[in-house]
């Protein structure tokens, strides 16, 4: 029964190898908890969202303060004027603005009264932010009608804003792909340190009175030069598709940069951590596949519950997706996007020193 | 000579290339090199010999400052493994068991490779590099990529890499390991020139390797140091019986029941009868053989080798 003795050796290899069962058994669990805990259930979106009251009257404050306030999904915030409000937007602090005109608290006084008339409201919203913004006027759209109690459709004034061009879908999903692919170098990051591993070649060259940080830069820096490359054609094909960089492209180019340095770094440090090519395979996915879902980079961040958010702004991918739409879209410069910048260098530093840390031990078990 | 670590070895000497004391790896529950203590004088070629498991690849990790010792440390050149790895480093020269090259680099640029890791100028490293391969025959395959290469080139260029710094000491791990006799003995020839110039530690289970090579050989065996000193002196103090092999065409069954009551061990195969005893006498057996009517082909004394040297320290073959 040669089939029986081959099928009875290789269950007995997969058990029997500790970090390819975890992998086999904990990939699909931490995806399906990932998937689950983002989609399912009761969890609901947060979106942050100005408000200018122009009426400045007693309805518009009670449509601020008991309609818009009491929706749990809004996160209201109220500025004094529009240029304030258009500010934060631009820097990503908020989604939309809505703008109460003058004469609003009549129009829903006369309402209440006599079941007949019009609402009027501006809204102003991230025309690169497509599907929260349309999730944003729906729900506005809802909570104005049952404020004023009426059935007919209320005026929204939409105000897709394009803060210095035209903003294509393109424009706001491509820097999520470019960040996904710059993500997915963390497997083949540390390929051929293990390669190396494997095959002893390591061995070797760890025989020279080389430091374990010589080592590190060694392979970083090969990675380095192909990331660049990477960037290089991410960009140029984005453009082709139709991406407009409407900020400074060595901006850009910097937190992009910035983002495969960090996926160059987690993948020494997985290499340094695995045995073979295979166990740091399956490391690699385990790590890349669940930030790449919960990073912001084939949907907004905003849909993900506070928790995960808060997860996923522990890691670089979802400070470099928003840095670079943020520079790609809205045009924004460094004092803009410095906290995410400034993130990602530290974490570029921190995953090194670690990767350095545990590379030598490696070198001397 | 069976070691019995004597203490006079635990002194640091500026004779002694290596020396390693009372160094001991533990994995886990087993003990894979247990309190060696071991001195390879300077232009010496030493051999350590053992099965399989024996513990030669791990006192070769810790030399090299890959393992830590578990206890006990070595001095390499002077150098403390434990407190000075990257000076230990810098004089050794090393030919691991496995060939590992990178395999989509031409030779010159894989000797280049360890010689800029070792500090070395461009332009020394290039000439020394175009020289170790004239040496070892593959200066015309130096554009080649070493994938294409059969074993035995890449077994040649395993061990120029570990000369291409020109170290004082090189360790060869089984460095003919796989190689064909014909391959085998090209790199035997080319360590051999090496000795004197060079201290160098090799490692195999060639007994004939170990045989023609080296100017002293320890047996190691469940990671302990059971034997030390020439292979002569080995098969001297250890090997107190002789072996008389003797071809005859007629041996009867009288001769041999007698042969059998005088010595201790007498094995008869295709009409060989191989006579092992401390006190056999070769002129007496011939003259007995003689007078019992057997007719001799052939009749020799088999001089010990190192594998009965190892049979009889550790009771089973070199090969287990």
């Amino acid at each position: 029964m040669r089939f029986w003795s081959l099928f009875t050796r290789n269950i007995k290899e997969t058990c029997r190898d500790v970090m390819a069962l975890a992998f086999l058994l904990a990939f699909p669990l931490l995806f399906m908890l990932l998937f689950g805990a983002a989609f399912g259930g009761s969890n609901s979106p947060s979106y942050a969202v100005g408000v200018v009251d122009n009426d400045q009257t007693e309805v518009s404050q009670g449509f601020i303060n008991n309609a818009l306030s009491e929706v749990s999904v809004l996160q209201v915030s109220t500025y004094n004027d529009t240029d304030t409000a258009l500010e934060k937007l631009r820097l990503g602090n908020i989604s939309s603005y809505i703008v109460i005109p003058q004469g609003f608290g009549e129009q829903v006084s006369q309402l209440w009264q006599s079941k007949q008339g019009n609402i009027s409201l501006d809204i102003t919203y991230d025309e690169s932010n497509l599907a929260v913004s349309e999730q944003i006027i729906s729900i506005i759209n809802s909570v104005t009608r049952s404020f004023a109690g009426i059935e007919i459709p209320i005026t929204i004034n939409t105000n897709p804003i394009n803060i210095e061009s035209r903003i294509t879908n393109m424009d706001f999903t491509a820097p999520g792909i470019i960040i996904f692919g710059l993500l997915i170098m963390i497997p083949t990051a540390g390929r051929l340190m293990l390669h190396d591993k494997e095959t002893h070649f390591l061995h070797r060259i760890m025989t020279t009175p080389t430091h374990p940080w010589e080592f590190l830069a060694g392979y970083a820096s090969s990675m380095v030069i192909i990331a660049i490359i990477q960037i290089i054609i991410f960009i140029l094909l984005g453009w082709m598709f139709g991406m407009d960089i409407i900020g400074s492209i060595w901006l850009a180019f910097a937190i992009f940069l910035l983002a495969a340095v960090c996926s160059i770094g987690i993948g020494m440090v997985v290499a340094s951590l695995s045995k073979s090519e295979n166990q740091g395979e399956s490391l690699s996915w385990l790590f890349s596949m669940p930030l790449a879902i919960v990073s912001g980079v084939w949907f907004s961040i905003e849909f993900l519950p506070p928790y995960l958010q808060t997860f996923a702004n522990l890691f670089p991918y979802a400070h470099a997706v928003s840095a670079a739409r943020a520079v790609i879209t809205r045009g924004v410069g460094m004092e803009a996007v410095s906290g995410d910048v400034y993130f990602l260098i530290g974490w570029a530093v921190v995953v090194f020193i670690v990767g350095t840390i545990l590379f030598r031990r490696t070198m001397r078990s | 000579m069976v070691i019995d670590n004597p203490i006079y070895f635990k002194k640091p000497d500026d004779n002694f290339a290596i020396q390693t004391f009372d160094i001991t790896r533990i994995f886990g529950k087993l003990v894979a090199v247990n309190g060696i203590n071991l001195n390879i004088k300077k232009g010496e070629l030493f051999a350590l010999l053992g099965p399989n498991g024996a513990g030669k690849t791990t006192i070769i990790s810790m030399l090299c400052c890959l393992l830590k010792p578990s206890s006990g440390t070595a001095l390499v050149m002077g150098h403390d493994i434990n407190k000075d790895p990257y000076r230990v480093k810098a004089t050794l020269g090393i030919s691991p068991q496995e060939t590992t090259l990178s395999d989509h680099l031409n030779p010159l640029e894989n000797l280049e490779l360890i010689g800029s890791l070792h500090n070395m100028k461009p332009k020394v490293l290039r000439e020394r590099a175009k020289k170790l391969l004239e040496t070892m025959g593959l200066a015309e395959r130096a554009k080649d990529q070493v994938r294409k290469f059969s074993g035995g080139m890449k077994r040649r260029l395993n061990i120029a890499m570990a000369l291409i710094n020109d170290p004082p000491i090189i360790i060869l791990d089984e460095p003919t390991l796989g190689l064909d006799p014909q391959s085998r003995r090209v790199v035997w020839k080319y360590i051999a020139r090496l000795k004197k110039d060079k201290t160098i530690l090799l490692t195999t289970h060639y007994l004939e390797e170990a045989d023609f090579l080296a100017d002293r050989i320890g047996i190691i065996d469940e990671g302990k140091l059971v034997a030390l000193g020439t292979s002569r002196d080995l098969k001297n103090d250890m090997i107190d019986t002789h072996t008389i092999v003797i071809k005859a065409w007629n041996l009867t069954q009288k001769t041999i029941m007698e042969m059998k009551a005088k010595y201790e061990d007498v094995q008869i195969s295709d009409g060989t009868m191989t006579i092992t005893d401390r006190l056999a006498d070769f002129r007496k057996i011939v003259d007995y053989l003689h007078a019992a009517g057997t007719i001799i082909r052939s009749a020799y004394i088999r001089e010990p080798t190192l594998d009965d040297v190892f049979i009889k320290i550790t009771g089973k073959e070199l090969r287990e």
